[in-house]
């Protein structure tokens, strides 16, 4: 496509940061896996089932941090002053990365309570309330996909954001403020009962799964920008292809006729352009 | 698809409208969480330890709750029966078990049990969980590790 050839920056969802944050998120993960799974040792209780420590906090920390930064970009959209559409997108990004990371928390913590425990899962309050959280910003997602005009569905994703969040802090405290099967935070002290390479390598978990959740942010947040450029350029294919139909004895319209060039409003006919449009986006971003 | 996302303007009196809709829902979702609080509150005690269920025995009669207590040395299984003895603060509770322990399972470590009391008094087990606190110990090479490990800490 030339449009690709011409400005890969802004068709494509990738660029140099993101290059860099995949190549940073790839190394750290090699070697959480490698200090994780060969130079780090076994634990007296747990023999290798420790082993999730490298893990599962970081995920579980990650998925906390995604709902947070909705939270926050919702509020920020919906503060009349700092009112963008920067801050819709952010927000939506952020709760589906959300959404991945707790799920992938819910399962490797079911895993690793079949053997450590004894059972896959149990209503205590730590894991019934991020089994809520997932739910919650799952519904948050389907709430982003209703009906209705475009600002009033922003306004109404953002006050769910910013309220099923609550849940996090709750979540994050529940070890303490109530009793449960799950452990507590580890890392919560200054002097953690931890042995030193366990926790150089949980550190660099952390640090892995951080970049992970960066580079997924910026790859989803430039298509969130990506797809709302197609929704309100697909009128103008649309409407230059009409003009197009109506006059032909005009066959090569000028500049005049077609507001967004491209080779393809020109090409296709009717209702066919919305598709046309979509496939030349798509065709950007696999590049 | 291109056309499906084009705002249209719309009147001043569909925007009243759907800010009430938007205050609605605010509130039913104030609610639901406070429902869920106060939900969760009641079902803070996830488990009573084993001092405050002998505490309760009375009024727990044979009603199904969770108990936690540290395993005691001297955990006897024959078969898939398991019985031994958990302690919370100096209190002790005998506990039968007949299906077998999770793989973890030995003395010196914490348990959450599911089950009841019988009327001669013993904790008549149906499931074992195996309670893990946050610190870990590096194990040490030399040091074997039996089924029923003697470590009773220190």
């Amino acid at each position: 496509m030339t449009r690709t050839e011409r400005s890969p920056a802004k068709t494509g969802t990738g660029n140099r940061t993101t290059r860099l944050l995949g190549a940073g998120a790839l190394v750290a993960s090699a070697g959480v896996l490698y200090f994780g799974l060969v130079t780090t040792p076994a634990d007296e209780v747990q023999g290798d089932l420790v082993r999730l420590i490298y893990i599962h906090p970081a995920v579980s920390t990650m998925a906390f941090v995604a709902f947070g930064v909705t939270a926050l970009a919702s509020l920020l959209y919906l503060y009349p002053r700092t009112r963008s559409w920067r801050w819709d997108r952010l927000a939506g990004a952020s709760g589906e990365v959300g959404v991945v990371f707790c799920a992938l928390s819910l399962a490797t913590g079911s895993i690793w309570g079949r053997p450590a425990w004894g059972v896959w899962w149990t209503w205590d309050a730590r894991l019934t309330l991020t089994a809520l959280l997932c739910a919650l910003f799952v519904g948050y997602l389907a709430l982003r996909r209703t009906g209705g005009g475009a600002e009033s569905r922003a306004i109404r994703s953002a006050v769910a954001g910013v309220l099923f969040a609550v849940v996090v802090p709750i979540d994050h405290f529940a070890t303490e403020w109530w009793r449960t099967l799950h452990q507590g935070d580890t890392l919560a002290t200054l002097h953690p009962k931890i042995h030193g390479s366990q926790l150089w390598t949980m550190l660099l978990s952390f640090i892995a799964f951080g970049l992970i959740y960066a580079w997924l942010m910026f790859h989803r947040t430039r298509l969130e920008q990506l797809e709302s450029r197609l929704e309100n350029e697909g009128l103008a294919y649309a409407l230059a292809a009409r003009r197009a139909e109506g006059a032909p004895s005009e066959p090569e319209s000028g500049p005049e006729t077609a507001p967004v060039s491209g080779p393809e409003a020109a090409a296709v006919s009717g209702s066919a352009s919305g598709e046309s449009t979509e496939a030349a986006a798509s065709a950007g971003l696999q590049s | 698809m291109g056309l499906g996302g084009v705002a249209t303007i719309k009147p001043r009196a569909r925007l009243a409208s759907r800010r009430r809709q938007i205050i609605a829902f605010a509130i039913l979702a104030a609610a639901l969480m406070v429902l869920v609080f106060r939900g969760l509150g009641n079902a803070t005690l996830y488990f009573k330890t084993a001092d405050e269920a002998v505490a309760q025995r009375a009024k727990l009669g044979s009603q199904r709750f969770r108990i936690e207590g540290t395993v005691q040395p001297g955990v006897r299984q024959v078969g898939q029966d398991v019985d031994f003895v958990i302690a919370n603060n100096g209190v002790e509770v005998n506990v039968i078990h007949k299906s077998g322990p999770p793989q973890l399972f030995k003395s010196g470590i914490p348990v959450v049990l599911q089950g009841h009391f019988e009327p001669d008094g013993h904790f008549a087990s149906e499931l074992i969980m195996v309670k893990h606190t946050e610190d870990y110990v590096a194990k040490h090479p030399e040091r074997v590790t039996t089924v029923p490990a003697p470590a009773t800490g220190p």
